[in-house]
């Protein structure tokens, strides 16, 4: 379904990402985990078009381009159909957890006022935030706005939702209600594509793990394999070091 | 001594005359320049080539020179350049134009710093999730990022209107009948100058905290959202001045986007 | 091209008057430092009535444009020397108002500059100075100035460019500073003229602006370069 092949990019010379490819079947959902640093987030990032690419190919929701070669219009088809939920939350702050949600559905998706608000609360009642609709991001606990960032991402229903360590930026005791909510979506057939430090999550929960590191995608394969029996010494590195440190 | 209160209550009734002269200045100073003003910090953050030169000159210029030598460059250069367009008429036209043209020149050089700090305490992130709802650059940018900006620029905008009001006292000298000149000429009479200022003095301590309850009602107003750790209180002199502060402007959009938004 | 000749040559007659803005600039800056001292201390102090005059002095400074101070000043103080001290202060220089003016404006930024300065530095260093065995004063002088000089210096500055720019207004009470003597040049010309001098003289105050904002960027970054050295 997502398709990127060779993907590279570069910071003023330094290559972070060396060749990235990745295969995405629908009802998927990976794990990608790996050393601080190692391009997890800028992997995101540049196939979502944030970051420009420097090399590499894309096949995704009718596009098939060259990442350098996309234009306005294939930029905006691969937002469309791609969900994001950010490390740092990112809603808007001007706007209520419920406005959050319907922005995008009205002004991008030209969608009725009603129908989005509709839609809406669906999306935050999968959530369980219901209840806190009205309220500004600012009046909401760092948990709750990660649930709206992915309750505003699934009312957009896009084909992919790509989570960038979504419970990295909280407080221990709010990461829960985050990833059980994650696992709901999971359970529910949603493919994702999730950066995570939360190795729990990526055991229980993924079909595949992808470990990165230095820009490379040094190995893939199921939960199973990846952390019962590594076939590269430095997963196996990687493993032992974030395990004994839970 | 002893102050001549008749006279004081004679001129606070004449000089009340100017107080919609200096509204009316204020009034279309700002409502010119905010626009402006958002235009050109536009053009500093987005670095667009050519007008960022002359954006910066500008800015530069305006602040570094003292409103008195700007009035009068106007005051000089613009009836002779009109002069030559529209002839003879350009002696007559009512002066108060010559002081909306100065003001205004003046403010947006302001402004134009005022929006540019406070578009850059807008976190990147909010451009990032709007482009990830779908929405375009430009929509991004007019729905999520100016109303954020707009509001924490609002004191630094009530620092410059405040700025903007004490400076136009200095409308008299362009022979504006403002209520520094309808004093002054009430005072000359009887050489009652002392007077006759402090009338004038009352007059803009009354419109400057006028101005200031407006601007903090807009404040709490739409603060209804801003975390409650961000005190905007307290005065802020800063935006008076030349000094442009060399923030790395922080991108907040990627290269791809920043071509995209000027295509928009 | 004939216009920057004459630029170049008002400059030439307009710099012979520049002494005048430098006393008047520099006289207030000082004077007005001390008050904008004095009244910083007044607003951080016990005293619930300092705090509220001090407050209220700098919010109505705040809302004062300088052309009227300037002039109360000037029609003011004669009337008060006579009345309170029956002294004629009618034949003082003319610059003295300017200057008492000036400080009296500049004193209220300043007090405010020195007063966040001074509040953003001094909770936890003045706690670590007395527990290293320092005295209030010491630490004061020692840890607190320093620190709370550099957080002040840009704003500082930034007040003291406006400081310049309102000194512009010299002129409006008879003294022959830059800009009346631009307008008497213009004057000896019978109007003519008239923008090119008035653009030398915008051009010397810009100039002045940019070298006091360059100084200060000179400063902060010597004072960047000694943390750095510090903190390795
Ligand atoms: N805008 C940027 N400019 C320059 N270098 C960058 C930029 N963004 C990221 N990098 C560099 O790219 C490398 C990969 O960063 P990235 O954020 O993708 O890592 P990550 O795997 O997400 O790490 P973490 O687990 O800490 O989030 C890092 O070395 C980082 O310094
Ligand atoms: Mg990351």
């Amino acid at each position: 379904m997502l398709k990127i092949e060779g993907l590279k990019k570069s910071y003023a010379g330094n290559d972070i990402l060396k060749g990235i490819s990745i295969n995405v079947n629908k009802g998927d959902v990976i794990s990608i985990i790996g050393p601080s640093g190692s391009g997890k987030t800028t992997l995101l990032r540049t196939i979502t078009t944030l970051e420009e690419a420097n090399g590499g190919h894309i096949s995704f929701a009718g596009v098939d381009n060259d990442f350098q070669k996309l234009n306005g219009k294939d930029i905006h088809t691969i937002r469309r159909n791609i969900g994001f939920v950010f490390q740092n939350y990112n809603l808007f702050n001007n706007k209520t957890a419920l406005q959050n949600i319907t922005e995008g559905l009205i002004v991008a998706r030209k969608v009725k006022k009603s129908e989005a608000e509709k839609i809406a609360l669906k999306a935050l009642e999968r959530v369980g935030l219901t209840d806190r609709q009205n309220h500004y991001p600012s009046q909401l606990s760092g948990g709750q706005q990660q649930r709206v960032g992915i309750a505003r991402a699934i009312a957009l229903n896009p084909q992919v939702i790509f989570f960038d360590e979504p419970t990295s930026a909280l407080d221990p005791e709010l990461v829960g209600e985050v990833l059980k909510v994650m696992q709901d979506l999971a359970n529910s057939g949603t493919t994702m594509v999730v950066v995570t430090h939360q190795m729990n999550f990526a055991r229980d929960v993924s079909n595949r793990v992808i470990f990165m590191a230095d820009g490379y995608i040094v190995e893939q394969g199921s939960p199973k394999k990846i952390f019962e029996n590594p076939s590269e010494e430095r997963t196996k590195t990687f493993l032992t070091d974030i395990l004994a440190n839970v | 001594m002893s102050l001549d209160t008749d006279f004081m209550v004679k001129v606070a009734y004449t000089a009340i005359h100017g107080v919609p002269v200096t509204l009316k200045i204020v009034l279309v100073a700002l409502l010119i320049s905010l626009p402006i003003g958002v235009l050109f910090a536009l053009i500093r953050i987005y670095r667009i080539k050519v007008l960022e030169q002359f954006v910066k000159f500008y800015v530069s210029l305006i602040r570094g020179t003292p409103i008195i030598a700007q009035i009068l460059i106007v005051y000089s250069a613009f009836p002779s350049l009109l002069n030559t367009i529209i002839g003879k008429a350009a002696f007559d036209i009512n002066p108060i134009y010559y002081a909306y043209i100065v003001f205004t020149l003046n403010s947006i050089a302001t402004l134009t710093e005022v929006f540019r700090s406070a578009l850059q305490t807008v976190d990147k992130g909010q451009m990032e999730a709007g482009l990830m709802v779908g929405m375009k650059p430009r929509q991004t940018f007019w729905r999520i990022i100016f109303p954020q900006a707009l509001i924490s620029a609002l004191p630094n905008i009530a620092n410059a209107t405040l700025y903007l009001i004490k400076n136009s006292s200095l409308a008299f000298i362009m022979s504006v009948k403002d209520i520094t000149a309808i004093a002054k000429t009430e005072a000359a009479f009887n050489y009652n100058f002392l007077e006759a200022y402090l009338v004038v003095w009352v007059y803009y301590l009354i419109i400057c905290y006028c101005a200031e309850v407006i601007f903090y009602l807009l404040e709490r107003y739409f603060s209804k959202y801003r975390r409650p750790t961000k005190k905007t209180t307290g005065f802020n002199w800063l935006p008076f001045s030349i000094k442009q502060p060399e923030i790395e402007a922080k991108t907040d959009l990627t290269e791809s986007e920043r071509t995209n938004h000027a295509q928009n | 091209m004939e216009n920057i000749k004459l630029i170049v040559n008002f400059l030439g007659q307009l710099l012979p008057a520049i002494n005048i803005t430098l006393i008047v600039s520099l006289s207030s800056i000082i004077l007005g430092s001390l008050l904008g001292l004095l009244l910083a201390a007044a607003r951080l102090s016990q005293s619930v009535i300092l705090r509220v005059l001090a407050g209220i002095y700098v919010s109505v400074i705040r809302a004062t444009p300088s052309i009227i101070m300037i002039f109360l000043v000037y029609y003011g103080m004669p009337l008060l020397f006579n009345g309170w001290f029956h002294t004629n202060i009618d034949g003082w220089n003319r610059m003295y108002f300017v200057i008492i003016a000036l400080t009296l404006l500049f004193s209220a930024p300043v007090s405010e500059i020195m007063r966040s300065a001074y509040e953003s530095i001094s909770k936890g260093q003045m706690e670590a100075g007395l527990l290293v065995g320092m005295s209030p004063f010491q630490t004061f002088y020692r840890i607190i100035l320093p620190q709370a000089f550099v957080v002040a210096l840009p704003n500082f500055a930034n007040s003291v460019v406006n400081l310049l720019k309102e000194g512009a207004l010299t002129f409006t009470i008879g003294v022959v500073d830059m800009v009346s003597k631009a307008q008497m040049i213009v004057a000896n010309n019978s109007g003519g003229y008239a923008w090119q001098t008035y653009c030398a003289l915008a051009l010397i105050y810009w100039v002045i602006s940019l070298a006091i904002d360059k100084g200060v960027s000179l400063v902060e970054k010597s004072y960047q370069k000694k943390r750095k050295t510090i903190a390795v």
